[in-house]
């Protein structure tokens, strides 16, 4: 019933040659033995799986923006650093950041990071972590300039500062000095020229890219995390990296919904190795949407197509909008019209095949206009839902944008439990940064180009942290010698699945199930009946078919190795949803429709009883998740409100508007 | 350096190179005007043909890579055009789409070039490309929200 784990002597050949030269990679001669469900031998190689070990100071899984950026500052501090990712870093999702990073120059107004701060904790609706938004805030000038030293070509105004311009939610004066021009740029690259400098600057100094490799599990002994077990896709092989610290940087997981405009990629590879470790991830049911995003597709189709006069339109051809906001109509707030759709949708006024979409009609505008006004959105319609916004509307649904939940941190990039007196934990040897983590810098919704700055910021608080609690060359703690053993069991399994459902077809009912029962329209009665849906669907996994059996470049075994990951940020998110029992930022309840804080901040606090933590809302949710069941597990942590020094004010909760 | 050092130096470079790049930007209302620097970050290792790569593990690799993209736009156009095009190419054909698909650095390029917003660099303008263009234009009006299914 088992086999051996086949004992190879091999170097890591596909390292750069110079690594080859000047490090010998450690390999072990390894026993380890895998359950198989399927016991057919027979010549058989995919009973054999060789294993490589080895040795870092540290080890940072992903290479987007956050993970680039710890890696830079640990070679720069002299720490032997290896970066896992399953993507050639300048592919990694942070290309598509076309906006730019936030931070408070002051180069075309007056400005300062204090009312950058202000704007960041009022956009999280006061469930950010104070501290982590004091510190993001406060870092950002100099980490924008340490940008453009490492030679980010920003755009520049004609007396040669950085440009910044205006973006939604960034104002002056804590709210009162109207809009704020904060978010720096590299033309429309940002992403890909951040990407571009930080790993080319990585590579001025020794750091180790295994190119290429999925991340399988994180390796924990005793509470502590001691590295990472990852496949090789060329090769097959597995890795294990004995590292002192481990950094997360992996990313989100929007994929676990229909329409999203992240990346295929985007998995949730960190959060669900987190959950597989039984560490908790904090608050996933706060998902940002965006109104109009191609059906399926998720390809943004800019607010700027109802501000040339687009309209939005149901199966009964009925500009629905009027309705719901009579006086702004298409031009209504994002989780207005967000909300609107859903409804439209839900009650049975939907269009397409399955009634889950609406139209955005734009052919009622001149062919000039929309060539002028609206360049792109033509090609963008045709390419990805064959239509020609000429003659017919564009399918659109309310499309997942970004995850603020994640693996729980403090403002060091550390990552934390919860101990059962309610103290936070931290876990050794194990960080995250970037929108893998809820540091929790956005709390309940990101502000637009907040994300840029929150990767680099806080992958350079990983590294920054690590450097100063450790040396390099430091002793590790022992890892055993069937270290990894479960995630190669589970990579066998996985690539001998035969059972009744593909992949795909599996992805597609979790996905479908995820947008109609846990995007924005959310009630007890829906999120219940989604959990229920879930919960078969997770059982499922134990069914699926997978029909490459092959080892190398094998892309059905990576896709079923990543919707397992996937189903794991799933159910926490939905489970997480139905529990809210409030509406905060993103996550919006028909059923509850306002946010439950410790006092009632619409009135005078005076002469209010404050509620304790189990009556009120403005706590993170902790969520576990049985690996084997999908049954998820709820703890609370309270939201951090004091700052890191006393020269700055904690800001009140408050009702937010804008 | 200072930004205005660095600013007088690239200007003085322009200059001598006899290139404009300074644009005024569409999303400045204001008027004021946006000057976007030549990119002199540092260079990253370039694409490195592989050696020995039978044809049978070259196509599963492109496959991976064609469907594993930085952004949704790529990741459908070329998951697409991979279940598509993949099978039935030959080695010439598949040597050309992996230089394509493999050399650019900026995703955002390939699909500029790709969906003609942008002019191809005569290194890319090949069969292969041409190939990938039609595709992209979707003449025969097909929605393509998801990537293909493997199996």
């Amino acid at each position: 019933m088992s086999s051996l784990l086949k004992v190879h002597s091999i170097l890591a050949k596909h390292l750069l040659s110079k690594v080859e030269q000047t490090q010998p990679v450690l390999s072990r001669g390894l026993h380890i033995s895998v359950n198989r469900k399927d016991a057919k031998v027979s010549g058989d190689v995919s009973k054999v799986y060789p294993i490589v070990d080895h040795t870092y100071d540290a080890v940072v899984v992903g290479a987007g923006g956050a993970g680039l950026r710890a890696a830079f500052g640990l070679v720069a501090e002299g720490f032997k650093t290896a970066v896992i990712t399953k993507l050639f870093p300048t592919r990694s999702h942070t290309v598509a950041a076309q906006g730019g990073i936030n931070a408070a120059l002051g180069n075309m107004e007056e400005d300062n990071w204090q009312w950058h701060m202000y704007d960041t904790i009022k956009g999280s609706d006061w469930l950010g972590d104070q501290d982590a938004i004091h510190y993001m805030t406060r870092e950002a000038p100099k980490a924008v300039i340490e940008l453009e030293n490492y030679g980010m070509p920003f755009s520049r105004t004609t007396d040669g500062k950085i440009y910044q311009r205006a973006f939604g939610g960034q104002s002056l004066k804590f709210g009162k000095g109207g809009q704020a021009h904060r978010c720096c740029c590299v033309a429309d690259r940002t992403g890909h020229s951040l990407l571009h400098t930080l790993y080319g600057q990585s590579l001025k100094y020794d750091c180790n890219y295994f190119i290429e490799y999925f991340a399988l599990d994180l390796i924990m002994e005793g509470g502590e995390c001691r590295g990472v077990t990852a496949l090789c896709l060329d090769d097959g092989t597995i890795h294990r990296f004995h590292s002192k610290n481990t950094i997360l940087a992996t990313g989100g997981y929007g994929r676990a919904y229909f329409s999203c405009t992240s990346a295929h990629t985007c998995t949730g590879d960190g959060t669900a190795m987190v959950s597989r470790a039984g560490l908790p991830c904090q608050d996933l049911e706060f998902v940002q949407f965006h109104p109009t995003g191609i059906y399926g597709a998720g390809c943004l189709i800019t607010e700027g197509c109802r501000g040339e006069g687009g309209y939005l339109i149901n199966s009964e051809g009925e500009r629905f909008m009027e309705r719901y906001a009579p006086v702004a109509k298409d031009l209504a707030s994002r989780d207005v019209v967000s909300r609107a759709m859903t409804i439209e949708i839900r009650e049975g006024r939907g269009v397409g095949p399955e009634k889950d979409h609406v139209y955005l009609q734009l052919h009622h505008l001149p062919a000039e206009q929309l060539a002028s006004r609206l360049p792109g959105i033509s090609e963008t319609a045709m390419i990805f839902a064959g239509v020609d916004v000429t003659r017919e509307p564009i399918p659109v649904l309310p499309t997942v944008h970004y995850n603020m939940g994640g693996v729980p941190t403090n403002y060091k990039g550390q990552v934390l439990d919860i101990t059962a007196d309610g103290k936070d934990k931290i876990i050794p040897g194990l960080y995250a940064c970037g929108e893998s983590a809820s540091t929790s810098v956005h709390g309940a919704n990101r502000l637009g180009a907040n994300s840029l700055l929150d990767l680099v910021v806080f992958g350079r608080a990983c590294a920054k942290t690590i450097a100063e609690e450790h040396k390099p060359g430091e002793k590790i703690g022992n890892i055993s010698a069937n270290a990894g053993e479960a995630s190669v069991a589970n990579l066998d399994w996985v690539r001998n699945a035969n059972g009744s459902v593909p992949t795909a077809n599996l992805r597609l009912d979790m996905q479908k199930t995820m947008q109609k029962h846990a995007a924005v329209f959310r009630t007890a009665e829906t999120l219940q009946q989604g959990i229920k849906l879930m919960d078969s669907i997770y059982a499922k996994l134990k069914d699926l078919k997978v029909s490459d059996r092959s080892l190398i470049w094998n892309s059905d075994l990576v896709e079923t190795l990543e919707l397992q990951n996937l189903m794991l940020n799933a159910m926490q998110t939905i489970v997480g949803a139905e529990n809210r029992k409030e509406s905060r930022g993103a996550h919006a309840r028909e059923d509850f429709k306002t946010r439950i804080d410790e006092y009632d901040y619409s009135k005078p606090i005076e002469g209010q009883q404050r509620r304790p933590t189990s009556e009120h809302w403005r706590k993170h949710t902790l969520t576990t998740v049985d690996e084997n069941t999908g049954k998820v597990t709820i703890k609370y942590r309270p939201v951090i409100d004091t700052t890191l020094s006393q020269d700055v004010a904690t800001v009140p909760p408050a009702i937010r508007s804008y | 350096m200072c930004a205005a050092t660095y600013l007088r130096n690239t200007l003085k470079l322009q200059q001598f190179l006899g290139l404009r790049w300074v644009s005024s930007t569409a999303s400045n209302k204001s008027g004021t005007t946006v000057i976007d620097p030549p990119d002199q970050s540092p260079l990253i290792p370039l694409f490195r043909n592989r050696k020995g790569e039978s044809i049978q593990r070259l196509k599963a690799r492109l496959l991976y890579q064609s469907r594993k993209r930085g952004m949704l736009e790529n990741g459908l156009l070329l998951s697409t055009f991979a279940a598509k095009y993949l099978p039935v190419m030959n080695e010439n054909q598949l040597y050309l789409y992996d230089q394509l698909i493999n050399k650019p650095s900026n995703d955002w390029d390939l699909y500029y070039w790709a969906t003609g917003l942008k002019p191809t660099p005569k290194e890319f303008e090949h069969e292969v490309m041409q190939l990938l263009k039609d595709h992209v234009k979707n003449s025969d009006k097909k929605c393509r929200i998801r990537q293909p299914d493997l199996y």
